[in-house]
């Protein structure tokens, strides 16, 4: 008796796995096979490739994520060469640049100071710089990418003749108090869109859009009132972007969301991002409003992390959700 | 800025267009190229830990006294403690911030009031767990509150203090690190910025490591000085 409830627990457990495999192995060959079925039209089913694209947002659905410096509007005030050197960066810095700052420290593992100090060497923004003096601290959130950035303004505004240092300030909702009382941090690189909602804090009333002019004009009160400054914003931004492969933009000869959608009129893309893309304007939704765009269907992943990137790049989706700046979208 | 091509690309077997540097999970390289940064957290962290159970216990110390004193104190003494333990780290560094900002002393108030939890409640058993009568005795014997403490209370309430000091350090060497949340998370800075830099193994293992290993010595430490203190408790009993 024992020994034949030895011998069937396995097997029952064997022939639940293998039931399990077949279900999960089954859904997919279903998808592939509607997709190939859609072959009239299925232009648009997925590409492998290494190298990811993003392509272009012509509606303008996503919100300006330009890169921006914050900075505390009586430190502004009475130092009138901060802004000006803060400028010169956002003047210098192009998407391209950060993508390519990103992926020295995230996946070439370069320290993030050295390669701030790099680029700013490398770039000549601190030629011709007004002079202040006086110790700065440049506030750095919690991610590389604007760790690199609040280094980026420390060098440039040691160049100007400011002491400056980069302390770590953590979260937004924290380090932007600090940053109004201007006691321990005076500057922040910010992002234009991220910013002017966080302080604008009403959920259900968006002011920002995907049009930097209007968000700036935007965000200048508000910050005002809350004795912020901000400089001119960088054309360099991190924001919600669509990226595929660019074997599938190739092979579709597409450069912007519009001719995606033209040419995938047939449903047969197969859409990949974070769980609650199907019912946001910036995700699904959004795509299927500004653009038209049908869907053979959706992939939960993550926000713009390692399991988005490694699904476009290994064909199970053909477009998915990324940040703008993100290091993987460096081109060799 | 056209990012320098690394060589060890082969190794990773990754599919990104950049060439990834490998990302393993120990990296020995990491830690002497990062030593200086690596010690400046652990410096951190260090003086976070020492600060708030040394704090923790002037505080603790007295609370416990009046709790053993007073029945009707010690309830809400232990309950206020508890309650305290119970707010969520990331609410109560929001809680202080606007009085102490981004500082480091953020992090060491938030840390002091959760050591309270563990402190008073130790404390407090070891009080009570002198026998009254020896009390009586030595009070009959003509000592007054203060000899009373250094020479009856506290030799035979050590093991309970030391207990609730070697807890209470070990859980605010691990809570430090939730610190981040301001910019000064000692050791924790770089398990959460290994995370926010596209999950950088060496950096988080280097991180959670310094974190067991300086909770480990602590504690080794603090049982070392708990033999030192009590001679009479390792005499071979017949």
């Amino acid at each position: 008796m024992r020994a034949r409830i030895r011998f069937i627990a396995p097997l029952v457990l064997a022939l639940a796995v293998t039931t399990a495999c077949g279900e999960s192995g089954s859904s997919g060959t279903g998808g592939g096979e509607e997709t190939d079925a859609a072959a009239s039209g299925a232009a648009c089913a997925p590409v492998e490739g290494e190298q990811l694209v993003v392509l272009e947002d012509d509606q303008g659905l996503q919100n300006a994520d330009n890169i921006i410096p914050a900075v505390h509007a009586a430190t502004a005030e009475a130092q009138p060469a901060l802004l000006p050197a803060l400028n010169a960066v956002s003047a210098a810095l192009t998407t391209e640049e950060l993508i390519g700052l990103n992926a020295a420290v995230d996946l070439e593992r370069q320290s993030a100071e050295d390669v701030a100090a790099a680029w700013v060497e490398e770039n000549g923004v601190t030629e011709g710089l007004e002079q202040g003096s006086g110790p700065i601290v440049v506030g750095a959130a919690d991610f590389s990418e604007n760790v690199i950035l609040a280094n980026i303004y420390a060098g440039v505004l040691n160049a100007a003749g400011f002491t400056a240092t980069v302390t770590e300030a953590g979260s937004r909702n924290l380090y932007l108090e600090a940053l109004k009382a201007g006691q321990q941090i005076q500057v922040v690189p910010e992002y234009l869109a991220t910013v002017t909602e966080f302080i604008e804090a009403d959920d259900a009333n968006p002011v920002a859009s995907g049009d930097v002019d209007e968000t700036l004009a935007a965000l200048e009160p508000l910050a005002t009132a809350a004795g912020l400054a901000f400089g001119e914003p960088s054309e360099a931004a991190d924001q919600n972007a669509f990226a595929v492969t660019q074997a599938f933009a190739d092979e579709l000869g597409v450069a912007t969301l519009s001719e995606l959608a033209e040419a995938c009129g047939d449903g047969s893309l197969v859409l990949g991002g974070p769980p609650e893309c199907p019912t946001r304007p910036f995700c699904q939704l959004g795509l299927e409003e500004a653009y038209g765009m049908e869907f053979e269907s959706f992939r939960e992943l993550d926000a713009g992390g390692p399991l988005t990137k490694a699904a476009i790049q290994q064909g199970e989706v053909s477009i998915g959700l990324v940040f703008s700046s993100d290091a993987a979208l460096a081109q060799n | 800025m056209r990012p320098v091509v690394s060589a060890a690309a082969e190794a990773g077997g990754a599919v990104l267009a950049v060439d990834e540097a490998p990302n393993p999970w120990i990296d020995p390289s990491y830690v002497t190229e990062n030593w200086d940064t690596i010690l400046r957290y652990l410096g951190e962290h260090i003086r976070l830990t020492l600060g708030a159970v040394v704090l923790g216990a002037l505080i603790a110390l007295p609370l416990a006294l009046l709790a053993r004193r007073n029945r009707v104190v010690a309830g809400p003494v232990l309950a206020v403690s508890t309650i305290v333990y119970t707010i969520p780290s990331l609410a109560m560094f929001a809680f202080i911030f606007p009085f102490t900002g981004l500082s480091a002393t953020t992090v060491l108030i938030g840390l002091v009031a959760y050591s309270l939890v563990i402190l008073v409640r130790n404390f407090l058993t070891g009080l009570q767990g002198v026998p009254a009568d020896v009390r009586e005795a030595a009070r009959g014997m003509g000592y007054g509150p203060v000899r009373l403490f250094w020479q009856i209370d506290l030799p035979l309430a050590l093991p309970a203090f030391m207990t609730g000091l070697r807890i209470a350090t070990v859980s605010t060497v691990a809570l430090v690190t939730v610190g981040v949340l301001v910019g000064h998370g000692g050791l924790g800075q770089l398990i959460y910025g290994g995370f926010n830099a596209n999950f950088y193994r060496a950096e988080i293992v280097t991180g959670s490591v310094g974190c067991v290993l300086l909770a480990l010595l602590a504690d080794v430490l603090l049982a070392g000085a708990e033999r030192l203190v009590t001679p009479w408790a390792r005499a071979v009993r017949p």
